[in-house]
Protein backbone atom coordinates (compact mmCIF):
# COMPACT_ATOMS: atom_id res chain seq x y z
CA UNK A 1 0.00 0.00 0.00
CA UNK A 2 1.46 3.42 -0.58
CA UNK A 3 -0.08 6.50 -0.07
CA UNK A 4 2.63 8.53 -1.48
CA UNK A 5 1.55 10.78 -5.33
CA UNK A 6 4.19 8.30 -7.33
CA UNK A 7 6.18 11.98 -7.83
CA UNK A 8 7.27 11.85 -4.36
CA UNK A 9 7.91 7.88 -3.53
CA UNK A 10 10.31 8.42 -6.99
CA UNK A 11 12.18 11.34 -4.78
CA UNK A 12 12.34 9.70 -1.90
CA UNK A 13 14.03 6.55 -3.33
CA UNK A 14 16.11 8.27 -5.35
CA UNK A 15 17.00 10.12 -2.10
CA UNK A 16 17.16 6.15 -0.33
CA UNK A 17 19.34 4.78 -2.95
CA UNK A 18 22.14 8.31 -2.78
CA UNK A 19 21.98 7.55 0.95
CA UNK A 20 22.71 3.80 1.14
CA UNK A 21 25.74 4.33 -1.31
CA UNK A 22 27.42 7.25 -0.12
CA UNK A 23 30.63 7.21 0.28
CA UNK A 24 31.52 7.43 4.26
CA UNK A 25 33.39 4.31 4.77
CA UNK A 26 30.32 2.62 6.90
CA UNK A 27 27.91 0.31 6.77
CA UNK A 28 24.90 1.10 4.06
CA UNK A 29 22.19 2.23 6.38
CA UNK A 30 19.61 -0.31 6.80
CA UNK A 31 16.57 2.10 7.13
CA UNK A 32 17.62 3.03 3.44
CA UNK A 33 17.82 -0.39 1.86
CA UNK A 34 14.57 -0.91 3.81
CA UNK A 35 12.71 1.51 2.01
CA UNK A 36 13.98 0.31 -1.72
CA UNK A 37 12.93 -3.24 -0.34
CA UNK A 38 9.42 -1.55 0.61
CA UNK A 39 9.26 0.26 -2.57
CA UNK A 40 9.74 -3.05 -4.82
CA UNK A 41 6.80 -4.90 -2.75
CA UNK A 42 4.79 -1.21 -3.10
CA UNK A 43 5.32 -0.99 -7.23
CA UNK A 44 5.41 -4.53 -7.94
CA UNK A 45 9.00 -2.90 -9.90
CA UNK A 46 12.74 -2.31 -9.23
CA UNK A 47 13.30 -0.72 -12.38
CA UNK A 48 13.82 2.87 -10.47
CA UNK A 49 16.49 1.49 -8.57
CA UNK A 50 18.75 0.04 -11.15
CA UNK A 51 18.00 3.47 -12.92
CA UNK A 52 19.39 5.02 -9.55
CA UNK A 53 22.04 3.00 -9.41
CA UNK A 54 23.10 4.33 -12.58
CA UNK A 55 22.82 7.77 -11.94
CA UNK A 56 25.31 7.98 -9.00
CA UNK A 57 28.58 8.44 -9.42
CA UNK A 58 28.99 4.86 -7.87
CA UNK A 59 32.00 3.17 -9.82
CA UNK A 60 34.15 6.09 -9.25
CA UNK A 61 34.50 4.83 -5.62
CA UNK A 62 35.56 1.87 -4.41
CA UNK A 63 33.95 1.96 -1.24
CA UNK A 64 30.38 3.10 -2.80
CA UNK A 65 30.60 0.56 -5.10
CA UNK A 66 30.51 -2.35 -2.74
CA UNK A 67 27.80 -0.63 -1.16
CA UNK A 68 26.03 -0.58 -3.83
CA UNK A 69 26.71 -4.37 -4.49
CA UNK A 70 25.63 -4.88 -0.58
CA UNK A 71 22.15 -3.17 -1.38
CA UNK A 72 21.83 -5.34 -4.77
CA UNK A 73 22.46 -8.29 -2.56
CA UNK A 74 19.77 -7.37 -0.24
CA UNK A 75 16.87 -6.28 -2.21
CA UNK A 76 17.57 -9.51 -4.74
CA UNK A 77 17.24 -11.20 -1.39
CA UNK A 78 14.17 -9.72 0.37
CA UNK A 79 12.55 -7.55 -2.32
CA UNK A 80 9.76 -8.69 -4.54
CA UNK A 81 10.36 -11.13 -6.54
CA UNK A 82 10.10 -9.09 -9.55
CA UNK A 83 13.33 -8.43 -8.71
CA UNK A 84 15.40 -10.92 -9.23
CA UNK A 85 13.96 -10.74 -12.68
CA UNK A 86 14.88 -7.51 -13.54
CA UNK A 87 18.34 -8.26 -11.85
CA UNK A 88 18.64 -10.50 -14.79
CA UNK A 89 18.59 -7.86 -17.18
CA UNK A 90 20.98 -5.76 -15.42
CA UNK A 91 24.07 -8.60 -15.40
CA UNK A 92 26.23 -6.41 -17.47
CA UNK A 93 25.81 -3.33 -15.24
CA UNK A 94 27.32 -5.71 -12.49
CA UNK A 95 29.76 -6.63 -14.70
CA UNK A 96 31.04 -3.40 -14.93
CA UNK A 97 31.08 -3.07 -11.22
CA UNK A 98 33.91 -5.54 -11.52
CA UNK A 99 36.23 -3.65 -13.61
CA UNK A 100 35.77 -0.20 -11.93
CA UNK A 101 38.69 -0.88 -9.32
CA UNK A 102 41.91 -1.34 -10.70
CA UNK A 103 44.32 -4.21 -8.83
CA UNK A 104 43.27 -3.70 -5.05
CA UNK A 105 42.46 -0.41 -5.19
CA UNK A 106 43.18 2.43 -2.84
CA UNK A 107 41.07 1.02 0.09
CA UNK A 108 41.76 -2.55 -0.43
CA UNK A 109 38.08 -3.13 -1.50
CA UNK A 110 39.18 -4.31 -5.19
CA UNK A 111 39.31 -7.92 -5.08
CA UNK A 112 36.10 -8.18 -2.79
CA UNK A 113 33.97 -5.92 -4.99
CA UNK A 114 34.93 -8.59 -8.15
CA UNK A 115 34.61 -11.34 -5.66
CA UNK A 116 31.01 -9.55 -4.62
CA UNK A 117 30.20 -9.68 -8.55
CA UNK A 118 30.63 -13.42 -9.32
CA UNK A 119 28.97 -14.36 -6.26
CA UNK A 120 25.66 -12.02 -7.35
CA UNK A 121 26.08 -13.24 -10.63
CA UNK A 122 26.30 -17.46 -9.99
CA UNK A 123 23.37 -16.18 -7.34
CA UNK A 124 21.31 -14.64 -9.94
CA UNK A 125 22.35 -17.44 -12.91
CA UNK A 126 20.69 -20.41 -10.29
CA UNK A 127 17.38 -18.10 -10.58
CA UNK A 128 17.43 -18.34 -13.82
CA UNK A 129 17.66 -21.33 -13.73
CA UNK A 130 15.38 -22.51 -11.00
CA UNK A 131 12.85 -19.88 -11.22
CA UNK A 132 10.48 -21.10 -8.66
CA UNK A 133 12.81 -20.38 -5.69
CA UNK A 134 12.65 -16.93 -4.34
CA UNK A 135 15.07 -14.85 -3.06
CA UNK A 136 15.53 -16.73 1.02
CA UNK A 137 14.97 -19.80 -0.26
CA UNK A 138 11.95 -20.77 1.90
CA UNK A 139 11.25 -24.87 1.83
CA UNK A 140 7.69 -24.59 1.93
CA UNK A 141 6.83 -22.05 -0.85
CA UNK A 142 9.00 -24.16 -2.81
CA UNK A 143 7.13 -27.54 -2.14
CA UNK A 144 3.83 -26.03 -2.27
CA UNK A 145 4.88 -25.14 -6.06
CA UNK A 146 6.58 -27.89 -6.97
CA UNK A 147 6.26 -31.37 -6.23
CA UNK A 148 9.29 -33.22 -6.35
CA UNK A 149 8.33 -36.44 -7.65
CA UNK A 150 11.64 -36.52 -9.85
CA UNK A 151 14.56 -37.58 -8.06
CA UNK A 152 16.70 -36.61 -10.28
CA UNK A 153 15.60 -32.85 -10.91
CA UNK A 154 15.80 -32.79 -7.21
CA UNK A 155 18.86 -34.17 -7.10
CA UNK A 156 20.52 -31.55 -9.31
CA UNK A 157 18.50 -28.15 -7.94
CA UNK A 158 20.55 -29.26 -4.53
CA UNK A 159 23.89 -30.20 -6.19
CA UNK A 160 23.77 -26.73 -8.03
CA UNK A 161 22.40 -25.05 -4.54
CA UNK A 162 25.82 -26.74 -2.92
CA UNK A 163 27.61 -24.90 -5.32
CA UNK A 164 26.45 -21.27 -4.33
CA UNK A 165 26.64 -22.22 -1.04
CA UNK A 166 30.39 -22.78 -1.43
CA UNK A 167 30.36 -19.46 -3.38
CA UNK A 168 29.19 -17.81 -0.84
CA UNK A 169 31.76 -19.82 1.71
CA UNK A 170 34.80 -18.67 -0.74
CA UNK A 171 33.33 -15.26 -0.38
CA UNK A 172 33.12 -14.77 3.79
CA UNK A 173 36.65 -16.05 3.82
CA UNK A 174 37.43 -13.36 1.61
CA UNK A 175 35.72 -10.91 3.50
CA UNK A 176 37.49 -11.69 6.88
CA UNK A 177 40.86 -12.14 5.08
CA UNK A 178 40.62 -8.46 3.72
CA UNK A 179 39.81 -7.16 7.70
CA UNK A 180 42.17 -4.20 8.56
CA UNK A 181 43.17 -3.57 12.21
CA UNK A 182 43.27 0.21 11.69
CA UNK A 183 39.30 0.49 11.09
CA UNK A 184 35.94 -1.19 12.96
CA UNK A 185 35.81 -3.08 9.42
CA UNK A 186 31.73 -1.97 9.50
CA UNK A 187 32.16 -1.81 5.76
CA UNK A 188 32.85 -5.08 5.14
CA UNK A 189 30.94 -6.41 8.02
CA UNK A 190 27.77 -5.31 6.50
CA UNK A 191 28.34 -7.43 3.52
CA UNK A 192 28.61 -10.40 6.12
CA UNK A 193 24.96 -10.15 7.14
CA UNK A 194 23.43 -10.73 3.71
CA UNK A 195 25.51 -13.68 3.71
CA UNK A 196 24.78 -15.16 6.89
CA UNK A 197 21.24 -14.91 6.11
CA UNK A 198 21.28 -16.30 2.57
CA UNK A 199 23.28 -19.37 3.88
CA UNK A 200 21.05 -20.17 6.39
CA UNK A 201 17.78 -20.16 4.07
CA UNK A 202 20.23 -22.54 1.87
CA UNK A 203 21.30 -25.38 4.67
CA UNK A 204 17.54 -25.13 5.97
CA UNK A 205 16.23 -25.97 2.18
CA UNK A 206 19.01 -28.51 1.77
CA UNK A 207 18.47 -29.88 4.75
CA UNK A 208 14.94 -30.59 4.36
CA UNK A 209 14.72 -31.72 0.95
CA UNK A 210 17.78 -34.38 1.55
CA UNK A 211 15.54 -35.68 3.91
CA UNK A 212 12.56 -35.75 2.15
CA UNK A 213 14.70 -37.46 -0.54
CA UNK A 214 15.81 -40.21 1.53
CA UNK A 215 12.32 -40.72 2.40
CA UNK A 216 11.21 -40.83 -0.83
CA UNK A 217 13.92 -43.23 -2.70
CA UNK A 218 15.40 -45.89 -1.80
CA UNK A 219 18.58 -45.48 -3.21
CA UNK A 220 20.43 -44.34 -0.17
CA UNK A 221 23.80 -45.04 -2.00
CA UNK A 222 22.86 -43.18 -4.86
CA UNK A 223 22.84 -39.98 -2.23
CA UNK A 224 25.50 -40.41 -0.40
CA UNK A 225 27.50 -38.34 -2.90
CA UNK A 226 25.21 -35.41 -1.89
CA UNK A 227 25.47 -36.98 1.64
CA UNK A 228 29.31 -35.98 1.93
CA UNK A 229 29.26 -32.72 0.44
CA UNK A 230 26.67 -31.66 3.02
CA UNK A 231 28.69 -33.02 6.18
CA UNK A 232 31.89 -30.78 4.66
CA UNK A 233 29.63 -27.93 3.95
CA UNK A 234 27.76 -28.26 7.85
CA UNK A 235 31.46 -27.83 9.29
CA UNK A 236 32.48 -24.94 6.80
CA UNK A 237 29.20 -22.70 8.10
CA UNK A 238 29.76 -24.15 11.70
CA UNK A 239 32.83 -22.36 10.87
CA UNK A 240 31.66 -19.34 9.52
CA UNK A 241 29.09 -18.86 11.87
CA UNK A 242 31.47 -19.01 15.15
CA UNK A 243 33.92 -16.31 13.31
CA UNK A 244 30.69 -14.13 12.85
CA UNK A 245 29.74 -14.90 16.69
CA UNK A 246 32.61 -12.57 17.71
CA UNK A 247 31.93 -9.79 15.49
CA UNK A 248 29.77 -7.55 17.80
CA UNK A 249 28.93 -4.88 15.84
CA UNK A 250 27.40 -8.44 13.42
CA UNK A 251 25.32 -9.89 16.18
CA UNK A 252 24.49 -6.44 17.54
CA UNK A 253 22.13 -6.68 14.03
CA UNK A 254 21.39 -10.45 13.16
CA UNK A 255 21.47 -13.58 15.81
CA UNK A 256 23.85 -15.59 14.18
CA UNK A 257 22.14 -19.32 13.61
CA UNK A 258 23.73 -21.96 16.28
CA UNK A 259 24.89 -25.43 13.84
CA UNK A 260 24.89 -28.20 16.27
CA UNK A 261 28.73 -29.68 16.26
CA UNK A 262 28.12 -32.63 14.40
CA UNK A 263 25.69 -32.41 11.10
CA UNK A 264 22.16 -33.65 11.30
CA UNK A 265 21.12 -36.96 9.92
CA UNK A 266 19.16 -37.33 6.92
CA UNK A 267 18.12 -40.26 7.39
CA UNK A 268 16.59 -40.60 10.93
CA UNK A 269 13.48 -39.48 10.67
CA UNK A 270 12.80 -38.18 14.48
CA UNK A 271 15.74 -35.71 14.75
CA UNK A 272 14.06 -32.70 15.32
CA UNK A 273 13.95 -29.71 12.36
CA UNK A 274 15.62 -26.79 12.23
CA UNK A 275 14.35 -23.43 13.77
CA UNK B 1 9.74 19.80 26.30
CA UNK B 2 8.31 18.00 29.65
CA UNK B 3 5.99 15.16 28.67
CA UNK B 4 2.08 17.04 28.98
CA UNK B 5 3.62 19.64 26.63
CA UNK B 6 4.35 16.99 23.68
CA UNK B 7 0.65 15.68 24.73
CA UNK B 8 -0.94 19.14 23.90
CA UNK B 9 1.52 19.25 21.23
CA UNK B 10 0.01 16.25 19.55
CA UNK B 11 -3.68 17.15 20.12
CA UNK B 12 -2.73 20.19 17.86
CA UNK B 13 -1.61 18.16 15.08
CA UNK B 14 -4.04 15.92 15.25
CA UNK B 15 -6.55 19.37 15.23
CA UNK B 16 -4.73 20.72 12.18
CA UNK B 17 -3.92 17.81 10.09
CA UNK B 18 -7.90 16.71 10.44
CA UNK B 19 -7.13 12.64 11.70
CA UNK B 20 -10.21 11.30 12.42
CA UNK B 21 -11.36 9.88 15.69
CA UNK B 22 -9.97 6.57 15.04
CA UNK B 23 -6.43 7.68 13.70
CA UNK B 24 -6.43 10.28 17.16
CA UNK B 25 -7.05 6.87 19.34
CA UNK B 26 -3.83 4.81 17.18
CA UNK B 27 -1.47 7.75 17.28
CA UNK B 28 -2.35 8.13 21.09
CA UNK B 29 -1.44 4.45 21.45
CA UNK B 30 1.50 4.30 19.09
CA UNK B 31 2.78 7.76 20.61
CA UNK B 32 6.47 8.26 21.75
CA UNK B 33 5.16 8.22 25.36
CA UNK B 34 7.55 5.58 27.24
CA UNK B 35 5.33 3.46 28.19
CA UNK B 36 2.89 1.11 26.74
CA UNK B 37 -0.20 1.36 24.69
CA UNK B 38 -2.76 0.72 27.80
CA UNK B 39 -5.04 -2.40 27.25
CA UNK B 40 -8.24 -0.99 27.50
CA UNK B 41 -7.22 1.35 24.35
CA UNK B 42 -5.65 -1.73 21.95
CA UNK B 43 -9.07 -3.19 22.90
CA UNK B 44 -11.37 -0.02 21.04
CA UNK B 45 -9.08 -0.26 18.61
CA UNK B 46 -9.28 -4.10 17.87
CA UNK B 47 -12.74 -4.25 18.15
CA UNK B 48 -13.26 -0.94 15.42
CA UNK B 49 -11.12 -3.06 13.11
CA UNK B 50 -14.49 -4.87 12.19
CA UNK B 51 -15.51 -2.00 11.25
CA UNK B 52 -14.55 -1.50 7.29
CA UNK B 53 -14.45 2.28 7.63
CA UNK B 54 -12.48 2.39 10.56
CA UNK B 55 -10.37 -1.00 9.63
CA UNK B 56 -8.44 1.40 6.70
CA UNK B 57 -8.46 4.28 8.21
CA UNK B 58 -6.52 2.37 11.56
CA UNK B 59 -4.51 0.46 8.79
CA UNK B 60 -3.04 3.53 7.25
CA UNK B 61 -1.85 5.02 10.41
CA UNK B 62 -0.23 2.09 11.48
CA UNK B 63 1.18 1.38 8.59
CA UNK B 64 2.29 5.01 8.86
CA UNK B 65 4.09 4.81 12.55
CA UNK B 66 5.95 1.56 11.29
CA UNK B 67 7.57 3.39 8.39
CA UNK B 68 8.61 6.06 11.03
CA UNK B 69 12.40 7.24 11.55
CA UNK B 70 15.07 5.74 14.18
CA UNK B 71 14.32 8.66 16.28
CA UNK B 72 10.93 7.41 16.50
CA UNK B 73 11.35 4.05 17.96
CA UNK B 74 8.76 4.01 20.12
CA UNK B 75 6.33 4.81 17.14
CA UNK B 76 7.35 1.57 15.35
CA UNK B 77 7.69 -0.52 18.32
CA UNK B 78 4.40 0.42 20.29
CA UNK B 79 2.79 -0.38 16.68
CA UNK B 80 4.06 -3.53 15.92
CA UNK B 81 2.67 -4.32 19.80
CA UNK B 82 -1.10 -2.89 18.75
CA UNK B 83 -0.36 -4.63 14.92
CA UNK B 84 -0.04 -8.28 17.24
CA UNK B 85 -2.64 -7.56 19.41
CA UNK B 86 -5.07 -6.58 16.88
CA UNK B 87 -4.05 -10.04 14.87
CA UNK B 88 -4.90 -12.05 18.09
CA UNK B 89 -8.19 -10.36 18.67
CA UNK B 90 -9.08 -8.04 15.84
CA UNK B 91 -11.43 -8.75 12.58
CA UNK B 92 -10.12 -11.62 9.94
CA UNK B 93 -8.83 -8.52 7.81
CA UNK B 94 -5.74 -7.80 9.62
CA UNK B 95 -5.14 -10.73 9.29
CA UNK B 96 -4.97 -10.73 5.57
CA UNK B 97 -3.75 -7.49 5.65
CA UNK B 98 -1.14 -8.44 7.60
CA UNK B 99 -0.14 -11.09 5.37
CA UNK B 100 -0.52 -9.29 2.31
CA UNK B 101 1.77 -6.22 4.09
CA UNK B 102 4.13 -8.95 5.16
CA UNK B 103 7.61 -7.60 3.96
CA UNK B 104 6.74 -4.18 5.88
CA UNK B 105 7.08 -6.19 9.44
CA UNK B 106 10.06 -8.70 7.83
CA UNK B 107 11.89 -6.03 6.84
CA UNK B 108 11.85 -4.18 10.59
CA UNK B 109 14.35 -7.49 11.63
CA UNK B 110 17.19 -5.24 10.79
CA UNK B 111 15.85 -1.98 12.27
CA UNK B 112 18.50 -0.32 14.03
CA UNK B 113 18.94 2.33 16.06
CA UNK B 114 21.22 3.88 19.37
CA UNK B 115 19.43 6.50 21.11
CA UNK B 116 21.22 9.43 22.82
CA UNK B 117 22.85 7.44 25.54
CA UNK B 118 23.97 4.72 23.41
CA UNK B 119 21.93 2.15 23.87
CA UNK B 120 20.92 -0.41 21.45
CA UNK B 121 16.53 0.43 21.36
CA UNK B 122 16.78 -1.19 18.21
CA UNK B 123 16.93 -4.74 19.94
CA UNK B 124 13.19 -4.21 20.93
CA UNK B 125 11.87 -3.64 17.45
CA UNK B 126 14.06 -6.65 15.88
CA UNK B 127 12.37 -8.64 18.69
CA UNK B 128 9.24 -8.00 17.84
CA UNK B 129 9.20 -7.88 14.44
CA UNK B 130 10.94 -11.26 14.24
CA UNK B 131 7.65 -12.58 16.49
CA UNK B 132 5.42 -11.42 14.55
CA UNK B 133 6.98 -12.77 11.19
CA UNK B 134 7.09 -15.91 12.86
CA UNK B 135 3.38 -16.05 14.33
CA UNK B 136 2.34 -14.94 10.20
CA UNK B 137 3.81 -17.82 8.51
CA UNK B 138 2.65 -20.06 11.42
CA UNK B 139 -0.84 -20.43 9.85
CA UNK B 140 -1.99 -23.15 12.87
CA UNK B 141 -0.43 -20.99 15.66
CA UNK B 142 -2.29 -17.76 14.68
CA UNK B 143 -5.47 -19.70 14.41
CA UNK B 144 -5.04 -21.07 17.60
CA UNK B 145 -4.08 -17.91 19.41
CA UNK B 146 -6.91 -16.22 17.69
CA UNK B 147 -9.19 -19.14 18.71
CA UNK B 148 -8.19 -18.87 22.69
CA UNK B 149 -8.50 -15.39 22.82
CA UNK B 150 -11.87 -15.66 20.88
CA UNK B 151 -13.18 -18.16 23.64
CA UNK B 152 -11.70 -16.45 26.50
CA UNK B 153 -13.86 -13.81 25.27
CA UNK B 154 -17.15 -15.34 25.55
CA UNK B 155 -16.36 -16.50 29.10
CA UNK B 156 -15.56 -13.50 30.24
CA UNK B 157 -18.79 -12.72 28.34
CA UNK B 158 -20.92 -15.38 30.57
CA UNK B 159 -19.06 -13.63 33.41
CA UNK B 160 -20.86 -10.31 33.14
CA UNK B 161 -24.01 -11.17 32.38
CA UNK B 162 -24.59 -13.35 35.41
Amino acid sequence: MSYLSSDKAEAELAQSIKKATSPDETAPKQKHIRRCIVYTWDHHSSALIWSGLKVQPILADEVQTFKALIMVHKILKDGHPVVLKDGLRETAWIETCARSVAGDGSRGYGSLIRNYVELLLHKLNYHRQHPEFNGTFEYEEYISLKNIDDPNEGYETISDLMSLQDRIDQFQKRVFAHFRPSSNNECRIAALVPLVEESYGIYKFITSMLRAMHRRTDAVDALSELRARYNSQHYALLRFYYECSNLRYLTSLISVPKLPQDPPSLIDSDTPSLP
Amino acid sequence: MSVPGKGVLRSVKNYAKGYSDMQIKVREATSNDPWGPSGTIMNEIAQATFNNNDFTEIMDMIDKRLNDKGKNWRHVFKSLTLLDYCLHVGSENVVSYAKENMYVVKTLKEFQHIDDNGKDVGANVRQKAKDITNLLSDEVRLRDERNQRAQMRDRMAGVENI
